[in-house]
């Protein structure tokens, strides 16, 4: 994209993102997606389908989840935004991830840091969820590869393991 | 062919009055923005002619749900998660907070604005059919002011609505006149998550003495904007509930709409679908208000009840209004485990008050009547009956156990300051004697714990009574 084209101008804006506040010159329609991967480098979150049926691109804003292919930069502005990225502490993963990993709740990956990110917002409002719950939580996230069934498992060991821990 | 945002100017203003002031400075120039769940998609395919977009997400004036009297007011911002996790939404306008639960994944509830669905004006809509039937004003604000237009009126064609290009959505009322009827939505689409519906339906009804007193029924993805059967109520109301009827509903129903083929569907394939859908309500409107009908399952049914007629049903089963009224709310359950794990949960979480009021719902151990009966008319019956069903052994004790169960009774209510509440079922006086003595040594926080235990138990096992039926 040039600078040099007739249209109008980048605004300054900044947030906080997995903790680290960020300030970046976007036009106020670029999409949060596009930000964070172009100019942060966080190419967790992915672009699948582009329109807000696939959940690849989600992230949490201000704790909700969120399809940033959705999100004009400009509303992020201000925002708490947290990605795949911010998810584990070190080497250490989220208990999520860790979950995925040993429940083959991964395969491609694309779908993945939606999946669990989408897992994370459920986990924090229901911490027992039903497994009706959970297909709720993740039925915007679509994946190609696994059929669900070990996604599924995934997060309600996650949410074993965390109420019992 | 993806937009270039640099083609596109954006302003995002912290207050209402700034958003109206520049839609009146340019009318029509620049577009209202919220969660962009629809705005973001036309943007990705290269379709939003508009060039100024300013954003109204998150704006105070438009995110709040209030209650005005007779009716609540919601705010043209509120997402469909702020209307599935409000409590009044969820227990009085179940056909709304149904259909905002249906609408996308979680991440498009949480931007997908309830106004924004409103203008987008979508005749596949899932929440503007319950909008319909609910009887739905809208306020509408610009520089110039506020107008009230009933929302039936405001779709005025596909895609056309009576909003000015200086207007917004501000508010959206609903009258809180319809918790006593039977309400019934559903969606028929190419899967349950996700998927534009084919067709849709929101309705709400009322029987008495086997005749229809009232029907409101509205159909989406059937005609250019969503619309009211008003014909086909005129058809069905002051008639008999019968198989006569469904068939004249299904004719009328044909009458009235106007559906298309398109790339979800026939026209062939959603008149058929939306004569099934009304005949489908009125066989549920049937079985709820059908009297003495035995063969039902008992929790399905009640799943389906009014809010207050459910209330009351489940009520002699605790005796806390907090109580009966959550469970209504958590409605509707799967089956009978769903059910008695949710009114532990519910029962945990009360007041003392609530508790206390539960307690005060039983008569004393040896007596038949409570000291102070139930506030609705008609649940004392029932739990009287089931006392004297827990209390059954004691009416067998010898003279001298009843006397000493008495006094325990009369130092309990002394040191407590109210009635001893044990278990009943199953135990006999001696021995509920015996336990009184015990829990007369608790402090006063064990004590009201140990009760409220008891009272649970009490409770699961009038609920398996209930839905044993």
């Amino acid at each position: 994209m040039s600078d040099s084209r007739e249209g109008h101008s980048r605004a300054e804006i900044s947030f906080v993102v997995n903790g680290e506040p960020k300030t970046v010159w976007a036009y106020p329609m670029e999409r949060l997606l596009d930000v964070l991967r172009h100019q942060l480098q966080l190419t967790g979150a992915k672009e699948g389908c582009g329109e807000g049926e696939c959940g690849s691109c989600a992230v949490l804003m201000d704790g909700a989840l969120v399809n940033s292919c959705l999100v004009p930069v400009l509303q992020a502005r201000g925002s708490n935004i947290v990605t795949i990225e911010g998810l584990a502490a070190g080497e250490t993963l989220h208990a999520l991830q860790e979950a995925f990993l040993e429940c083959g709740g991964a395969q491609c990956g694309i779908c993945t840091p939606g999946m669990i990110l989408a897992a994370v917002h459920l986990l924090d409002r229901k911490p027992e969820p039903t497994i009706d719950e959970i297909r709720e939580g993740l039925s915007g996230n679509l994946c190609r590869c696994t059929g669900y069934s070990q996604i599924i498992e995934a997060v309600a060991e996650a949410a074993r393991r965390r109420t019992h821990a | 062919m993806r937009s270039n945002p640099s083609d596109y100017e954006m302003v995002a203003p912290n207050n209402l009055r700034a958003v109206v002031s520049l839609l009146a400075q340019e009318p029509g120039m620049w577009l209202p923005i919220a969660g962009g769940t629809d705005v973001m998609v036309q943007y990705a395919a290269g379709k939003l002619a508009v060039r100024k977009l300013v954003s109204i997400w998150n704006l105070p004036e438009l995110r709040g749900i209030e209650v005005a009297g007779d009716e609540i007011r919601i705010g043209a911002g509120c997402t469909y998660t702020d209307l599935r996790g409000h409590e009044i939404v969820g227990r009085e306008f179940a056909l709304l907070s149904n259909a905002t639960g249906w609408t996308g994944g979680i991440a498009n509830q949480n931007r997908g604005t309830i106004g924004g669905n409103i203008v987008n004006a979508s005749p596949a809509a899932d929440s503007l059919p319950a909008l319909l039937v609910y009887d739905a004003e809208l306020i509408l604000v610009s520089l110039r002011g506020e107008r009230r237009l009933p929302y039936p009126r405001f779709h005025a064609g596909y895609k056309k609505t009576l909003l000015a290009p200086d207007e917004l959505i501000q508010t959206i009322c609903l009258p809180r006149r319809f918790s006593t009827y039977f309400s019934h939505a559903r969606k028929v689409g190419a899967r349950n998550a996700q998927a534009i519906s084919k067709v849709c339906i929101a309705a709400l009804g009322r029987v008495k003495d086997g005749v229809v007193e009232d029907v409101r029924i509205a159909l989406g993805s059937v005609a250019p904007v969503p619309i009211r059967l008003t014909e086909t109520e005129q058809a069905v109301e002051g008639k008999a509930i019968d198989s006569d009827l469904f068939l004249l509903a299904r004719k009328a129903a044909a009458a009235e709409i106007r559906p298309i083929d398109d790339i979800r569907s026939s026209a062939r394939y959603r008149a058929t679908v939306a004569g099934n859908l009304v005949v489908d309500f009125l066989n549920r409107l049937r079985s709820t208000f059908a009297e003495g009908d035995g063969s039902k399952d008992v929790l399905t049914r009640w799943n389906h009840l009014p809010s207050d007629q459910a209330a009351k049903i489940i009520l002699p089963c605790c005796g806390s209004m907090a109580w009966a009224r959550e469970m209504v709310a958590r409605r509707p359950f799967a089956d009978d485990a769903a059910l008695l794990a949710a009114s532990s949960e519910v029962w945990r979480g009360l007041s003392q008050s609530d508790w206390m009021e539960a307690f005060q719902s039983h008569p004393r151990i040896g007596e038949s009547r409570p000291a102070i009966p139930l506030s609705t008319p008609s649940a004392p019956s029932r739990s009287v009956e089931w006392s004297a069903q827990e209390q059954q052994k004691v009416g067998d004790a010898d003279q001298a156990v009843k006397i000493a169960l008495a006094d325990a009774n009369r130092e309990y209510e002394r040191q407590f300051d109210r009635i001893f509440i044990v278990c009943a079922t199953g135990k006999s006086a001696a021995e509920m004697l015996e336990i009184l003595q015990r829990r007369l040594t608790n402090d006063a926080d064990t004590e009201l714990h140990e009760a409220a235990e008891q009272q649970r138990q009490i409770m699961q096992i009038r609920l398996r009574k209930w839905l044993q039926k």
